[in-house]
């Protein structure tokens, strides 16, 4: 089907070249017939210039002609009036002739035979002349009477001067003294040949090739051009041109009749033009104009021009071709990648149907389950526990492609926000320990350098990578595996900003080769059993590249399938403006006890840099020395930090003997990386004033040694405490029964009464018409009907009363994007908790917005 | 594609070869060819003149020159009366550059000037190839120099129409014996008149032209006869016997109808019309006549319509075969008062070659003056004639005068008009 599709589009572009090219073709071709056109219209007009100077030169040797003929026929008048004998008249004739060059012959019709008015060449005095061999004389019918005509000879050898020469002629009638009677005789007035050469031409300038000849009734030349062959010009004609004897016959009978033009072959085979038009002034003669036809071909066939559109085209053509292969191909290029984003969007529903589909079955199964064994207690529990799970599975799940979405959509933004580092970290420990401990994994925390303890980014996000990271470490390590955090500050380079290094590594499955390539994809998990035992998205990685991306900084991953994995992520955050200044303790002595190298290294760098005095103790025993040492000298320490976990003795044991057997009651404070609760009653039972959690920030340390040596420091909020929530009263927008429900009764187990709004307008209504301090808060759904939320808050914004116009209104929708958020607040709400709804947000979010307003 | 490319590039290659192999061949034909000697954008204008009233050969030969010169403008010009005109034309202001020469004007007086303006072509500065041209009719004068070289040449002989032989199954006699067999042959075939010629005239008649040869032959070798001779000295007259007797033998042979010669009018036009009846085996005539027949093959209905291969071979008057009377036709002197004289001679240079004097005469219909005649198949036959049989009556030292007195005697008695006896006894006396 493939190849079918590429020989289609093959036959296509041969097409679209073939059709280029005729295009090219056909106006070349134009341009050629075009010229050509041109070239030929010119060459016509040349060839009818030709004639026209053919013409003109034709008046000029009748001008000519005449003139010469003119005063031969006054000489013969005036020698016939006269009735001269030859002597006479030729000594008449040397009298008035005048021109150099010319003579006159006076030549008797009986003996051919006669006077020349010069003498013989090489002789003075010898003025006979004789035209019996010369072939001219013997017939003198086309001397016509005087005035008549002109009566020209053809050209002949002068006989007195073998000079090429012609004549003019007149039949004379001389006295003959010696018989007394008359003689007939012939004047000639003889003029040179090459005299007649020098004025007898075509203007050069024009047709510089041009020769003219001039011909008789008979074809044979009068004046002969150097290009006109043979002696008669109809057999010049005849041996260079093919042509039968009638066509040929015709041909010459036209010539010497009328005016125009033929073309004719010339000696050497070129092309010529004859142009011929009739001597009027003599009987029969024709003038004759030759030019080879290349002379008249005005070059207007601009070749350069043609070579210019030739190469244009070709030129344009290739571009042209080259343009649309490099189109085709990115259209290629952009089909493949339409037809992977179509499949990808087919494997990602595919996905998301198989994905979402599990913990639905699971809750709707479990909620089934749950159903028909509602007597037993224990079996109703046991099916809400794994619903729960599912559910918080799905939520995660659905936030995880709404992150995704929206980070592939470009919409993913960064709020930044001034956070506390201490209390990301705390967050992600506490996060982090209930699947510690449930998978038995031996946990580290350790931060080096973190000097800077309120930074300034989007806290949501740098909280979302760290877990990510952690989580995934945390479930892809077997039970009794070791998973280990290194976090430090260090310089950046980037101004204003720290760097922090985030570092965290498993002895965990590791991931392959070929996976590490993949990883960052969506939905990509790794084939192993061992993984499709573990609830996973497949997006976690693909959204906490993605947002390491966004916060500009660089995520690496080093692992090996069955030895673990290391990933290292390296942000320049900028430190907040705002940060704890003087946290300096008051003099005292503090010995922590801890097996870890490290943590002891940074423990004690960080209490100095407090002002204590520290000491270190690598064991419980060690430290039991060292305590017993001080209290029997006096000295005891101010406070004792211990870590749980210890060979030998860990904390517990140690703080306990530290009591019984020192019986000091020096404070101390038990460290743990784990979870508290465990081992709260028993730290407390064995003597311990206080807990910390691993890691030890300087923040913390000031704050919990201050705790124990009785300075406030700071104040917790108490967190099982909801007496504040009693009795407020909250109006819930909420157009879903189901929801109105579910947060009506979640509220009323803190004490809180609500009332309902079915939509927007009503909310408006009911908050119009209550009296002040009727309600603290609203919940107000977006998307209800009527009225919708956003409107709804706008309305209530502009109410009159201050009160009702100021009550904080907190979104609870759906809509959980950031320009929804954004939407809220550009609206007038004061916050925003995304559906389904956390009850501890919730109450957060009531004890903010309330706090808030109160103050 | 790959199959095109190839064909592309196999094509390009062969073209390649080609284009460099006809290199090499013109490169061939140029180092054999002429090489100018001056500057080939000499312009000039170079002026020759004869007594035709046409040349088209040598036209053809300037436009061949005018591939090298092609500045240089020729032309021919002919002149009134030329052999009386040519010392005024020379001495005129029409002075020509090359002009047409007769050494038979050698001594002459009255044509001293044609002979005094010409330059010495034997001048070896000059470069011209003469050893093209055959011996015999390279004429220099008696001082040694050489006025004028042969272009064209001349000789007697007879039209022999091929296709009548091979249909009669006939062979081209190359003796008088078997000239007479031939002629008998045909006669008893039904043709009349086996050989015809031209006889209403003494000049180029059937008489002179048969006989002419045999009588050179006979006087070749004795000098003191030649001396005699053109001495017209009345005794010479015996010298001619041998000679008018054969003409009497050849006549009595029966070879010739005299009526049916008598019909022709003239020894040109009418001879070569004659001949191209198709009818007439052999006809005796001039190599100007043979000049004339490709031009009148055309203007011949009957040669039209039944067209026949000829050939013009000599006439074999002895039984030791035909004699090759070589005599040199027209002669080419260039005026050493020549305006343009370098390129007068740098033309001559040119035109004086095997290659260019052939080209020539076989566009005249001539006779060429080289020494090879087999490119011409209508005079091939003179080529094969033995160099002992060829005569040259300018190398034997016969002088036009004793010429014409043979040919006035041999005439008058072919017409009959005078007895042998009386021919030889007026040896000296004839006029013209």
């Amino acid at each position: 089907m493939r190849w079918l599709f590429e020989e289609g589009q093959d036959m296509k572009k041969i097409r679209i070249i073939i059709a280029n090219a005729i295009i090219i073709a056909s106006i070349l071709i134009f341009v050629l017939l075009y010229s050509r056109f041109e070239s030929g219209e010119s060459y016509q007009r040349q060839i009818e210039h030709f004639e026209t100077t053919t013409v003109a030169l034709e008046q000029v040797t009748e001008n000519y002609l005449e003139g010469e003929q003119r005063i031969c026929d006054v000489w013969a008048h005036y020698i016939n009036n006269e009735a001269m004998t030859m002597e006479e008249a030729a000594e008449y004739i040397r009298v008035s002739h005048v021109l150099a060059n010319t003579s006159a012959h006076l030549v008797s019709l009986d003996t051919l035979t006669g006077l020349s008015t010069r003498p013989k060449q090489g002789t003075t005095d010898d003025y006979a002349v004789s035209y019996e061999r010369v072939a001219l004389l013997e017939d003198v019918d086309w001397i016509d009477e005087i005035g008549e005509s002109v009566n020209i000879s053809r050209a002949y050898t002068n006989p007195m001067n073998g000079e090429q020469s012609l004549a003019f002629c007149n039949k004379v009638t001389l006295s003959d003294p010696e018989s007394g009677g008359s003689e007939a005789a012939v004047l000639l007035r003889v003029v040179p040949i090459s005299e007649l050469e020098q004025k007898w031409v075509f203007p050069q300038e024009t047709f510089v090739n041009a020769e003219l000849s001039m011909i008789d009734a008979n074809g044979d030349y009068i004046l002969k051009g150097s290009s006109f062959k043979n002696s008669s010009f109809f057999e010049f004609y005849s041996s260079y041109n093919q042509s039968d004897s009638a066509s040929s016959k015709a041909l010459f009978n036209r010539i010497t009749s009328s005016t125009g033009s033929i073309s004719m072959l010339n000696s050497h085979g070129q092309e010529c033009i004859l142009a011929f038009t009739p001597v009027t002034a003599t009987a029969g003669w024709t003038l004759l104009g030759f030019v080879p036809a290349q002379d008249l071909h005005v070059d207007t066939e601009n070749w350069l021009l043609v070579g210019f559109v030739s190469a244009g085209l070709l030129v344009l053509f290739l571009c042209d071709l080259f343009y649309m292969l490099h189109l085709n191909k990115r259209l290629q290029a952009a089909a493949k990648e339409a037809e992977a984003a179509n499949k990808a969007k087919t494997d990602f529903l595919s996905t998301m149907s198989h994905d979402i589909r599990t913990p639905m079955n699971a809750i709707i199964g479990l909620t089934t389950i749950a159903e028909r064994n509602l007597g037993d207690v224990d079996s109703t529990r046991e099916s809400l526990r794994k619903i729960s799970l599912a559910s918080n599975h799905l939520l995660t799940l659905i936030n995880d492609i709404l992150d995704i979405s929206k980070v592939e959509s470009g919409k993913l933004k960064l709020s930044p926000l001034t956070f506390s580092i201490v209390e990301t970290v705390e967050n992600l420990v506490n996060i982090s320990q209930p699947m510690i401990k449930e998978k038995n994994i031996e946990f580290s925390f350790n931060i080096n350098k973190i000097d800077t303890e309120y930074l300034y980014a989007d806290q949501l996000r740098l909280n979302q990578v760290f877990i990510n990271i952690l989580s995934n470490a945390i479930k892809y390590t077997e039970p009794g595996g070791r998973v280990s955090v290194d976090m430090r500050e260090e310089e950046s380079a980037v101004p204003n900003c720290i760097r922090l290094t985030y570092v965290v590594a498993d002895t965990g499955i590791g991931m392959s080769p070929e996976f590490l390539e993949t990883m960052y994809q969506p939905f990509s998990r790794q084939i192993d059993s061992r993984v499709n035992s573990i609830q996973g998205t497949g997006l976690g990685l693909a959204i906490t590249k993605q947002m390491v991306d966004l916060m500009e900084g660089t995520i690496e991953c080093q692992s090996e399938q069955g030895k673990g994995t290391t990933f290292t992520v390296v942000l320049d955050i900028r430190a907040a403006d705002r940060q704890r200044d003087d946290m300096l303790l008051e003099p005292i002595d503090v010995l922590i006890i801890d097996d870890d190298e490290t943590l002891l290294r940074t423990a004690v760098d960080t209490l100095e840099s407090l002002g204590a005095t520290a000491e270190q103790a690598r064991s419980g025993l060690e430290a039991l020395g060292m305590i017993e040492h001080r209290h029997l000298s006096g000295r005891d320490y101010g406070a004792v930090i211990v870590d749980w976990k210890m060979p030998e003795i860990d904390g517990l044991e140690t703080i306990s003997r530290i009591r019984s057997e020192i019986g000091t009651d020096v404070p101390i404070l038990l460290v743990s990386a784990y979870d508290w609760s465990d081992i709260e009653d028993k730290a407390k039972e064995a003597g311990a004033n206080g807990f910390v959690s691993k890691p030890l920030f300087r923040s913390t340390l000031y704050d919990r040694i201050n705790d124990l040596i009785g300075k406030e420091s700071s104040s917790q909020e108490p967190e099982d405490d909801y007496s504040d929530l009693e009795g407020l009263h909250i109006l819930v927008a909420e157009d879903n029964d189901m929801n109105w429900e579910i947060i009506s009764v979640m509220l009323s187990m803190y004490g809180i009464t609500t009332d309902r709004a079915e939509n927007g307008r009503i909310c408006v209504d009911m908050m119009r018409e209550a009296t002040e301090g009727s309600y603290q808060l609203i919940f107000m759904d977006v998307q209800m009907p009527e009225m919708n939320g956003l409107d709804a808050t706008r309305a209530i914004r502009k109410l009159d009363d201050p009160w009702a116009s100021s009550i904080p209104i907190v979104a609870m929708t759906a809509d959980a994007f950031s320009e929804n958020v954004m939407e809220c607040l550009n609206a007038g709400m004061n916050g925003h908790i995304a559906k389904p709804v956390d009850i501890k947000l919730v109450i957060k979010e009531i004890r903010r917005t309330t706090e808030g307003k109160e103050h | 594609m790959k199959k095109t490319m190839c064909m592309i590039l196999a094509a390009l290659m062969i073209l390649c070869l080609v284009a460099c192999g006809s290199q090499k061949q013109e490169e061939t034909i140029e180092e054999e060819g002429f090489k100018p000697a001056l500057d080939t954008s000499t312009s000039c204008h170079i002026n020759v003149v004869g007594g035709y009233d046409n040349f088209e050969a040598l036209e053809a030969e300037f436009d061949r020159f005018n591939e090298y010169y092609p500045n240089v403008e020729m032309a021919f010009t002919k002149v009134d009366d030329y052999n009386n005109m040519i010392g005024t034309v020379l001495n005129g202001n029409d002075a020509p550059d090359i002009y047409v020469n007769y050494s038979w004007m050698y001594g002459r007086e009255q044509y001293g000037d044609s002979i005094d303006h010409a330059e010495n072509l034997a001048d070896p500065a000059l470069g011209l190839d003469l050893d093209c041209i055959r011996n015999n009719i390279i004429l220099s004068t008696d001082d040694g120099t050489l006025p004028m070289v042969p272009v064209f040449s001349n000789t007697y002989g007879m039209l022999v129409n091929n296709d009548l032989f091979e249909k009669e199954g006939l062979s081209v006699p190359t003796t008088y014996k078997e000239l007479v067999e031939v002629c008998n042959a045909f006669r008893k075939k039904g043709y009349d008149s086996p050989m015809m010629g031209f006889t209403n005239e003494e000049t180029t008649s059937l008489f002179t032209l048969t006989v002419y040869p045999f009588f050179c032959e006979t006087v070749a070798n004795d000098g003191e006869a030649v001396k005699k001779l053109n001495a017209l000295d009345p005794s010479a007259g015996e010298y001619m016997r041998s000679s008018l007797e054969k003409m009497e033998q050849f006549l009595n042979d029966g070879c010739v109808d005299l009526d049916a010669c008598a019909e022709i009018e003239n020894n040109y036009d009418a001879v070569i019309l004659r001949f191209f009846e198709g009818d007439v085996p052999m006809m005796t005539c001039s190599g100007d006549t043979v000049s004339g027949t490709k031009k009148r093959e055309s203007r011949s209905e009957a040669f039209t319509a039944n067209p026949f291969a000829y050939t013009f071979v000599p006439i074999p008057m002895s039984d030791d075969g035909a004699c090759f009377l070589d005599m040199p036709n027209l002669q080419f002197s260039v005026n050493k008062e020549s305006q343009n004289l370098d390129m007068a001679n740098e033309f001559m240079r040119f035109l004086v070659t095997s290659q260019e004097l052939n080209e020539m005469a076989q566009n005249k219909g001539l006779m060429s003056p080289t020494k090879d005649l087999s490119f011409n198949s209508v005079y091939a036959a003179f080529g094969a004639v033995p160099e002992s049989r060829v005569i040259s009556p300018e190398v034997i030292g016969l002088t036009d005068d004793a010429v014409i007195q043979l040919r006035q005697a041999v005439y008058g008695v072919g017409t009959g008009a005078m007895t042998v006896d009386e021919a030889v006894a007026g040896y000296g006396s004839f006029t013209q």
